[in-house]
């Protein structure tokens, strides 16, 4: 397993961020969603950059894993660290079970489907408010306790960068791992791989099951550093974006989508003055990276540099 | 390592696909045995292709057996007939083509892993099919005919029991033809195949018996030279001219 | 019992109406699918699109809604050549193409919905076009105005239109060729794309004749736009994509759907519906009903 030093250089920045921000709580706050953002590209990336299939339904997995951390919250009367592995279970369960049978389609109708089952459970989100309070959402979460204080601010930054940090070395170990080398045969081409002895279906599905578990944490981690949730927080725009951050600053690498999430997170909030424009610039970048840049940013530097051999 | 059994490798009875309205095998009969090397012709649409895919779990047949090694095919996806030492080539040359070749072959170890070919092994099949000068090199950037041989690799690798061969030296130019049809010789010692053209030229050189597929119906089944004088082959399939 | 033979009357008319709609842009995108390849998931901004510009046109410039309309359907055959050439061009040779065009379709749709909510949604909440013709007739003991029967000979003269179109004329041939088979076709001398390029001017052209129709028969929200691209692909997915005839039949069947679920409870649910039409019907038939 080849570790390079870039890598470790960029989970040691990734770590020390926090601290470039701990005095202004404006930047971060930006930082944190930051480094959420940054922790779901990664986990969407395996699905798409490493296994080639785009899954729209990513934000719905994560809204159902942060209605169900609330609801479990409350009913249950247990606090955020225990309810956290249910509620990623649970999430991560029914996002397998939804995807299933799309799972054995091809590229464009696999999306399609991923898509209809996020709009979907968006609507059901909004239309079944005994679980979610409908569109006004739910506000004034209350975040996790350690030790008997609530975690805010500064503390919970840090808590988020050693999430993102854990969530790149778990997609390293498994880019790196048999299970990777599977994944990738299937993106490459998914009929050969079966001739080699490869289940696609199989393997498809365990994919699933890791980037719902990234998709459901996010979402639990989200619910309580924002302190409110809406079935907006979580619609295909949403997903959209996440898999803006992977595209933009490319697939199938490890670097990419922290790139991508680094680069793009923050701009919604450091260019509030054109947050009308939101939409559209991040919809001319979608069109311009599917156009243009297929590799996203790190993809092309990555091209230039071998070309340069 | 080869010998002939009494058990048959593989046998198929009464195997029957159909699609839509027209049969595409129609009760098909035969047996392998293991060290024996079958060969399979046919022209175009006689139902070769189908019988590829049934035999590798991609098609349900209607009707019929099969049974690989003692064991039933029926209801057996692709990779599980691999598992049992199935593995077959494609008609069209199949490699992951942005991957290096050594990459191709790792992939192909995946399955078997700590009950894969020893070191010796693999080092052999690596010489005699001459792919190490290229393995660094991506598969889309190496000649067809290294291309072919790099399928070979990546089947060995899988320990096959029998491996199926769909026109094996489709797109070769005739000096590489005669050094494939001289690597399948050699091949034998190695697994059992079966291979699969619509030519009786590569046929006769490996064959030591062979099986005509016309419109789904096995219309002769025997050794090469058999097949080449048999009055109903030459009026249906081979016409005067041997191809 | 005269409300409730009224009730049914305005049922049949809407589900008329709405299934001539829904069957036009169902068909719009069917056919850019089948041709090129081409998932449009922007349809339903482009159906709001003319209805928008044709309201601006209507509204503040004074023009009648018949010069609005011709105006607005000539100015969107331009639109699609510049969309046609600046955008989907590229990537007419790729194969894997159907799933980066359904990314940059989606990126499409949030550029113009972005620009719509920043521009339209400023100036009104509400958009229609004012009647092309003015009157009520009565059909029977039913009255009917003759904007809307007017609006309805429209809609299915350019649906038979459309239908004799591709099946006797000879680019319709050509472009149910390319659908069929792409390979066959370049063989036969097709220039194949420039058949991609009058099959996307087509496609796009009726979805937003179908805007304009509705316009003028309904006043719309920016919303309809989402919930159109979703009723267009399932109609598509369900009738099978590529299948004229089936976006043609399915376009109609829910059409009536929509009139008679809008009766009884809030027309989501029959979004709802929709989507989970399309959804089994990807599981579990995914040519769907009308290809072989």
């Amino acid at each position: 397993m080849k570790i390079k030093l870039q890598h470790v250089l960029m989970l040691v920045a990734l770590l020390a961020l926090p601290f470039f921000t701990q005095e202004d709580r404006f930047l971060g706050f930006i930082l944190g969603v930051t480094l959420l953002s940054v922790f779901w590209a990664t986990g969407m990336n395996i699905l798409y950059g490493f296994v080639g299939l785009m899954p729209l339904m990513f934000a719905a997995i994560s809204g159902i894993a942060a209605y169900a951390l609330l609801y479990f919250i409350a009913q249950w009367h247990i606090d955020f660290w225990q309810a956290l592995p249910l509620a990623t279970l649970f999430a991560s369960l029914i996002g397998v079970l939804l995807g299933l049978p799309s799972i054995r389609l091809k590229g464009f109708y696999f999306t399609l489907c991923s898509l209809i089952i996020q709009s979907t459970i968006t609507l059901a989100f909004i239309f079944f408010p005994t679980f979610t309070n409908g569109d006004t959402g739910i506000n004034q979460i209350s975040p996790p306790l350690w030790m008997g204080e609530p975690i805010k601010g500064f503390i919970f930054e840090c808590i988020l960068s050693v999430l993102a940090v854990t969530g790149i070395v778990l997609a390293y170990f498994i880019y790196n791992s048999q299970l990777g080398q599977r994944f990738i045969a299937i993106r490459e081409d998914d009929v050969l791989a079966e001739s080699l002895g490869i289940s696609v279906f199989l393997n498809r599905v365990i994919a699933f099951f890791i980037v719902s578990l990234y998709a459901a944490i996010g979402g639990c981690f989200y619910a309580t550093y924002i302190g409110f949730i809406s079935p907006r927080s979580f619609d295909v725009l949403s997903s959209l974006n996440i898999w803006l951050f992977v595209a933009f600053g490319g697939k199938a690498t490890i670097a990419g989508p922290v790139i991508g999430a680094l680069l793009l997170a923050p701009l919604p909030f450091l260019l509030q003055s054109l947050d009308a424009y939101k939409d559209i610039l991040s919809g001319v970048l979608i069109v311009l990276i599917t156009l243009l840049m297929p590799g996203g940013i790190y993809g092309a530097y990555l091209a230039w540099r071998n070309s340069k051999k | 390592m080869s010998h002939l059994s009494s058990h048959p490798l593989l046998r198929v009875k009464e195997l029957t696909l159909r699609f839509g309205g027209l049969y595409a095998l129609n009760k098909i009969n035969f047996e392998m045995h293991s060290g024996e090397t079958l060969g399979m012709i046919g022209p175009n649409g006689s139902g070769k292709s189908s019988f590829v895919n049934v035999l590798t779990g991609q098609f349900t047949p209607l009707n019929g057996e099969m049974e690989f090694d003692h064991q039933s095919m029926l209801g057996k996806n692709c990779h599980q007939l691999v598992e049992m030492g199935l593995c077959r080539t494609y008609q069209s040359v199949r490699v992951f083509g942005n991957l290096s070749v050594q990459r191709n072959i790792d992939i192909a170890f995946l399955l078997l892993k700590k009950n894969g070919l020893t070191h010796e092994q693999y080092n052999h099949y690596l010489n005699w099919l001459k792919l190490r000068p290229v393995l660094h090199k991506l598969s889309k950037d190496i000649t067809l005919f290294e291309q072919r041989k790099l399928e070979l690799m990546m089947r060995l690798v899988l320990k096959p029991k029998l491996l199926m061969l769909d026109e094996p030296v489709g797109g070769l130019a005739t000096s590489e033809v005669s050094e494939m049809i001289q690597l399948l010789n050699e091949l034998k010692a190695y697994t059992s195949i079966f291979i699969i053209e619509h030519t009786m030229r590569v046929i006769k050189e490996l064959a030591d018996r062979v099986v005509v597929l016309i419109a789904g119906e096995k219309i002769a089944d025997g050794p090469p030279a058999e097949i080449m004088k048999n009055k109903r082959v030459i009026n249906e399939y081979l016409g005067s001219a041997h191809a | 019992m005269d409300a409730l033979l009224l009730l049914i009357a305005s049922t049949v008319s809407t589900g008329l109406l709405l299934g001539a709609i829904f069957a036009l842009v169902a068909a719009g995108v069917t056919i850019v699918y089948g041709c090129i390849w081409l998932p449009n998931a922007s349809n339903g901004q482009f159906f709001v699109l003319s209805g928008l510009v044709a309201w601006g046109l209507t509204s503040s410039y004074g023009f009648n809604s018949f010069t609005a309309c011709l105006i607005v359907l000539a100015a969107s055959i331009l639109l699609s050549l510049v969309f046609e050439s600046l955008l989907f061009r590229r990537l007419y040779n790729v194969p894997d193409r159907n799933i980066s065009y359904f990314v940059i379709t989606l990126g499409l749709t949030q550029v113009m919905s972005g620009v719509f909510s920043m521009t339209f949604s400023k100036w009104s909440d509400q958009f229609s076009l004012p009647p092309l013709i003015q009157g009520v007739t009565m059909i029977g003991p039913f009255p009917m105005t003759n904007n809307r029967i007017l609006v309805l000979a429209i809609a299915y003269t350019s649906l038979a239109i459309l239908f004799l179109l591709l099946r006797y004329h000879p680019i319709g041939r050509a472009i149910r060729a390319v659908f069929q088979n792409r390979e066959a076709a370049l063989l036969r001398g097709v220039n194949v794309h420039s058949i991609y390029k009058i099959s996307f001017v087509l496609g796009s052209t009726i979805i937003y004749l179908g805007g304009l129709l509705y316009a003028l028969a309904y006043s719309f929200d920016l919303s309809i736009a989402w919930t159109m691209s979703i009723t267009a692909f399932a109609i598509m997915i369900v009738g099978g994509p590529g299948s004229v005839l089936g976006a043609l039949v399915i376009g109609l069947i829910f059409g009536f759907t929509q009139a008679i679920v809008s009766n009884f409870t809030s027309p989501t649910v029959a979004t709802f519906s929709y989507l989970f039409a399309m959804l089994l019907i990807l599981l579990i038939k995914p040519n769907g009903l009308f290809l072989k």
